[in-house]
């Protein structure tokens, strides 16, 4: 265990040097962060003071030093937009993406678990039949034209719902949270609809042909033959072997739903990570992107980590430390 | 042996396609799809790449069968005047090349590595896997801005427009081989240690010819279905950036850019901007999904989980 | 039971916090890009300035000046201007406004970055008494009163000495943190009560205000910056907002039509050109070709189908109202005029350039860069047009990367001259002139014209030199004038918006009233 724990530290730190490096190398060509900074009409050789204070004139390989160097201590630079680290930049958004996340996997949790369990119990039932052919609908329709439909609906024609942002938020221990209002639950609810609108559909499928797998294998024919109640089989015997993929699966589409907060945080100007990140590139603002991009493949590494841990634990035959 | 075998998977194909009439929907719809973005030049009213012939003054007509509609276009016209329907075809065209474009790479790049991955096993196999896992961290969205960003901006003004499709071909090709890789490599496992390889190798065979021309056919049906999931996935990536303003240039929409260009119209009472080509886009991805889910069905072929 | 409590206490709060007090929910495509008024000159800061500092003058809805912290002002010699300051201005800080305040935020101005450019002319402020000051030029200037809309008094002794940091308190820093970054005092209608960059802003009302007679009756304006239009339109159609500003052209008419919404335009003063590059492309140096493009732009055309009626179709620089401004020179659209004008050029055939435009920076610009470019190809110029983030375009504008690019303009000092300052006279580094002149035109006669009426203190002839260099510039075809933007802003009918707007897009938010 301690063992697999040092490897994973040593292979996260290699993949974020690789991240920095790749991130590093392509800042230069994203445009000019000082024109954003100053006004139109200010002159040439104010601008040309302005990168020589920022140290844009320097080599690639004195940045990439100098960026290495920082970063040990835990500087991953400093944004020009904000003013201010980009790591604490960074984190002062993340509360906005993981509640959007959290938010959106509980809806896909909530939801994928029964009718998928459903559908595969009963495959030939109407409700099953009806739930697949939805969700391959699902499965189909870009998430950006979901996230429009439902602004256009139910905060443009019904009013029902507010249609951008946040809403009211509230400071827990310096977490700016949005789940304790009833104002920041309103607005939470149409971007995680949203953002679990691409991931629902995969989830229910996945979970459904599990399930029936699960459904056809010996041990469970030799529990029906052993006479166990149905709800036990189901629930017990087969639902927990179903969620071994299912986790698998699970945490490598997390990475995929963090990404696709970008589209779904644009269109409601969530202000979190994702939308921090595109503007980031319309800005500019170098050393924010890589930044973000340096703790995304951070939190993926860990996410994966964890993934893997939690398999050991509920599956006694994979051993963590051979992985 | 090898024939027969092939030849029997073949016709229990064609006979479980002439059973499923979603299946059969789908293939026709998908087939007219796929000769209309080939044909796009001679079906299209239009050819929307003809700046002399556009005039700004025939911007934003409904489409014809509404009040105002002009019967020349069909579907009407998008803010610079030019004839939805044709845009549309044309779009389609773009959105096609790119998808089985990227598909093609991700195949090339994904069936190689998947196959020396599990062939060789060992530190070569957890090499690659590990970069197969710090590709998939980022995402194709991640990838798609950075490169596309750094592309646009080193090659010249002028070239923007022919770079942009094999651009994005690379990018979505580059940022989704993983899944390949996962899914050959897993396959190669299971043939790997069955008799005719082991035949093959007793033999004296070497590598190159038990993994491509013994291994890799058996292992392909797993590839045709997550070819057709991929396809559709490719296509939404490509829709997915150029509503973020990062595909195709303004003057060569694809289907995505042109749902993008659309969003800006959606409360100015232009609805068929939005509505037509995001209808077009549904369809379109929902008959290869379709398709997919069927060939799944029928193949029943053990697939990599994730 | 324990979850009920908190739940029932929050509803409490926010029921408190809502009653009794008018605040305005406010919707713009930035929020300010810091507190520090000196540390951007932009349309955006300027904005916040008016909100949280009072200039010595502002302009009126008519284009007049407008009495603030000074009173009345009036010329002693050719180089001063004296200008006498109002009593009893307090400032956030509670500490009183003095003559000091304003020779201190000059001298900050000068050291400014952005702004010493414009201050230039200034040599200094003198504090005559408490309530006097008299501010010098180096040579005469004309446009010193509209300088004087710059000038935001700040609060000096509140700014001076050391912060936390040990960092000086008036140090101007565009890319670090410095106390004035977050912290301000102005003497202005609203205080900064909160402020979490690109997520929202809360401004309070200033209890002590001096202008007892303003109508003004909001409490609290809450800015929140939303860029995307659609989602703009949609927050105010739906009821989250009730200011939204700008309006795109295209949520016109669901705006205009929506009940309970009131939408308010004003022509504004950018105008749009295109710069021919002479340099990278020699056919541009053929005064014939640049006339045959200015012939073949269908100005009339983009302005009502891509601007929605929404801009004023332009001919010249400056538009009507600026004293260069001559009423002859419109738009000349003519095809076949400009079909002749390329076979008696020789360019019967065409060519191929290269076009760049911005697509966040302007109303529509990417779609009126693309119109250009079809337009274009009817003459036979065909156009590769690349359009990119604001962030992306100035850098490949400096190094003039494409044959044809796109350039709006709004007179900072809001004269006709400024226009050719930086647009039209010919580039030169050390004075620099032209520095936006990325078409390469070059013309003595416009730059000893522009030049001569910075020091024309005659208003009438100063005009007459400003108007021929329009006119020029227009027989030049130097470059390819669109039109000029609109200005526009929307709110719920009981926001009386149309009191406060104006031509300079500085809404007087300390003015407003809501019912």
């Amino acid at each position: 265990m301690f063992a697999f724990i040092v490897r994973r530290i040593i292979q996260a730190t290699v993949v974020m040097l690789v991240i920095g490096f790749i991130g590093f190398s392509v800042k230069h060509q994203l445009g000019d962060p000082v024109r954003d900074l100053v006004g139109i009409s200010v002159s040439i050789e104010e601008r040309e003071a302005l990168r020589q204070e920022l140290g844009l004139n320097d080599s690639f390989l004195v940045q990439y030093g100098r960026f290495l160097k920082n970063a040990m201590h835990g500087d991953l630079g400093y944004s020009f937009f904000y003013k201010r680290p980009a790591l604490d930049v960074i984190f002062d958004k993340a509360p906005a993406t993981i509640e959007l996340v959290f938010a959106a996997s509980l809806i896909i949790l909530l939801i994928s678990v029964p009718v998928g369990l459903y559908s595969a119990i009963y495959p030939k039932r109407f409700f099953s039949k009806f739930a697949m052919g939805v969700s391959i609908v699902g499965v189909s329709i870009p998430v950006f034209l979901t996230a429009i439909v439902l602004i256009y609906v139910f905060a443009v024609q019904l009013h029902w719902l507010p249609s951008y942002g946040r809403g009211e938020t509230v400071d827990v221990f310096g977490w700016e949270s949005g789940l304790l209002t009833i104002d920041g639950l309103r607005h939470l609810v149409l971007p995680s609809i949203a953002l679990s609108s691409i991931m629902l559909p995969l989830f229910i499928r996945l979970i459904r042909s599990e399930m029936m797998e699960v459904l056809e294998t010996e041990y469970i024919k030799y529990a029906w033959a052993k006479g166990l109640s149905r709800r036990r089989i189901w629930m017990v015997h087969a639902f927990k072997n179903t969620l071994l993929p299912v986790i698998t699966v699970g945490g490598v589409q997390l990475g995929i739903l963090i990404a696709f907060t970008i589209l779904t945080e644009t269109v409601f100007q969530w202000q979190g990570m994702g939308f921090m990140f595109l503007e980031a590139v319309e800005r500019s603002d170098t050393a924010l992107l890589v930044a973000y991009l340096v703790v995304v493949g951070a939190l993926f590494v860990v996410v994966n980590t964890v993934v893997d841990i939690i398999y050991g634990l509920i599956n006694p035959t994979v051993t963590v430390a051979s992985r | 042996m090898q024939t027969k075998r092939q030849k029997f998977k073949e016709s229990y194909l064609l006979y479980s396609f002439k059973r499923d009439k979603v299946a059969m929907v789908s293939f026709t719809i998908l087939t007219i799809f796929l000769l209309a973005a080939l044909f796009a030049p001679v079906l299209a009213p239009y050819d929307p790449y003809d700046t002399a012939s556009i005039d700004i003054m025939d911007s934003e007509i409904p489409p014809s069968w509404v009040a105002d509609g002009d019967s020349r276009f069909f579907l009407g016209t998008d803010i610079m005047g030019r004839d939805l329907l044709s845009t549309m075809l044309y779009g389609l065209r773009i959105s096609v090349m790119i998808g089985i474009g990227a598909v093609i790479l991700q195949a090339i790049i994904g069936i190689g590595v998947g196959l020396v991955s599990g062939y060789m096993g060992g530190k070569v196999d957890a090499i690659l896997m590990r970069i197969a896992d710090v590709q998939l961290s980022f995402s194709t969205l991640m990838v798609a801005i950075i490169v596309s960003a750094i592309v646009q901006l080193t090659f010249g003004v002028g070239r923007y427009e022919q770079l942009a499709v094999p651009l994005l071909v690379v990018i979505i090709g580059i940022a989704e081989w993983p899944q390949y890789a996962r899914t050959v490599r897993a396959s190669v496992l299971g043939e790997k240690n069955k008799e005719y390889v082991e035949a093959a190798r007793v033999i004296g065979l070497d590598s190159k010819r038990i993994m491509f021309s013994h291994i890799l056919p058996n292992s392909l049906s797993p590839v045709l279905v997550i070819s057709t999931v991929q396809v559709a996935n490719a296509v939404m990536s490509e829709a997915a950036l150029s509503f973020l303003g990062l595909g195709m240039p303004v003057s060569r929409p694809s289907i995505g850019s042109l749902i993008n260009a659309g969003f800006e119209y959606i409360f100015s009472g232009a609805w068929w901007l939005t509505f037509f080509p995001a209808i077009l886009l549904i369809i379109f991805i929902l008959v290869i999904n379709l398709l997919g889910d069927w060939l799944r069905d029928v193949l029943n072929p053990k697939l990599y989980k994730g | 039971m324990k979850g009920f409590k908190i739940i029932s206490l929050l509803l409490m709060l926010l029921i408190a916090s809502t009653a009794g007090a008018k605040t305005l929910k406010l919707a713009m495509d930035a929020d300010p890009v810091s507190l520090d008024p000196h540390v951007q000159l932009s349309g955006g800061m300027l904005q916040y300035s008016h909100t949280v500092f009072d200039p010595l003058v502002r302009w009126t809805q008519d284009m007049k000046f407008e009495p603030r912290l000074a009173e009345k002002w009036e010329r002693i010699d050719a180089n001063t201007m004296r200008f006498h300051l109002r009593k009893g201005v307090k400032f956030h800080s509670g500490n009183p406004f003095t003559a000091k305040d304003i020779v201190w935020t000059i001298d900050r101005l000068k050291k400014s970055q952005d702004f010493k450019g414009l201050f230039e002319p200034f040599t200094s402020a003198v504090a005559v008494d408490d309530f006097t000051v008299d501010v010098k030029t180096t040579k005469p200037y004309a446009l010193l009163l509209n300088m004087a809309t710059y000038v935001f008094a700040m609060d000096s002794v509140f700014y001076t000495g050391t912060d936390a940091n040990g960092q000086e308190k008036d140090i101007i820093l565009k890319t670090g943190a410095s106390f004035a970054l977050d912290n301000e005092s102005g003497t202005g209608p609203f205080i900064v009560a909160e402020r979490e960059q690109g997520v929202k802003m809360v401004y309070k009302r200033f209890a002590a205000y001096w202008d007892t007679k303003s109508p003004g009756n909001v409490d609290e304006v809450v800015l929140t910056p939303i860029k995307k239009d659609p989602t703009r339109v949609a927050a105010l159609l739906s009821g989250d907002v009730d200011f939204i500003m700008p309006v795109s052209p295209q949520d016109f008419k669901i705006v205009g039509n929506a009940k309970g919404i009131n939408l308010v335009t004003m022509s504004g003063g950018r105008v749009i050109t295109f710069q021919l590059n002479q340099e990278s492309r020699p056919e541009f140096k053929d005064v014939r070709v640049r006339q045959a493009i200015a012939y073949a732009v269908n100005n009339e055309g983009i302005v009502k189908k891509i601007m929605k009626g929404t801009a004023t179709t332009a001919g010249q620089q400056g538009p009507k109202g600026y004293v260069g401004y001559k009423e002859s020179l419109t738009p000349r659209y003519d095809i076949a005029k400009a079909k002749e004008l390329m076979k008696a050029a020789g360019f019967e055939k065409g060519f191929e350039v290269s076009m760049m435009a911005p697509n966040n920076r302007y109303v529509s610009d990417e779609k009126i860069a693309e119109a250009v470019a079809s337009m274009l190809s009817k003459i036979g110029i065909k156009v590769n047009l690349k359009t990119m983030p604001k962030a992306q375009y100035w850098p490949e504008f400096d190094n003039r990367a494409a044959d044809i690019m796109m350039i709006g303009w709004h007179s900072d000092t809001e004269d006709s001259g400024n226009f050719s300052e930086f647009l039209a006279m010919c580039f030169d580094k050390d004075a620099g002139y032209g520095q936006y002149n990325a078409g390469n035109y070059c013309n003595e006669k416009v730059d000893a014209l522009v030049l001569g009426a910075q020091v024309e203190t005659d208003l009438a002839k100063r005009a007459i030199m400003l108007q021929e260099v329009e006119q020029i510039l227009y027989d030049d075809a130097a470059f390819i004038p669109m039109h000029w933007q609109h200005l526009s802003w929307a709110a719920k009918n009981n926001v009386k918006l149309e009191a406060i707007v104006n031509a300079q897009n500085f809404p007087y938010f300390g003015d407003l009233v809501v019912e």
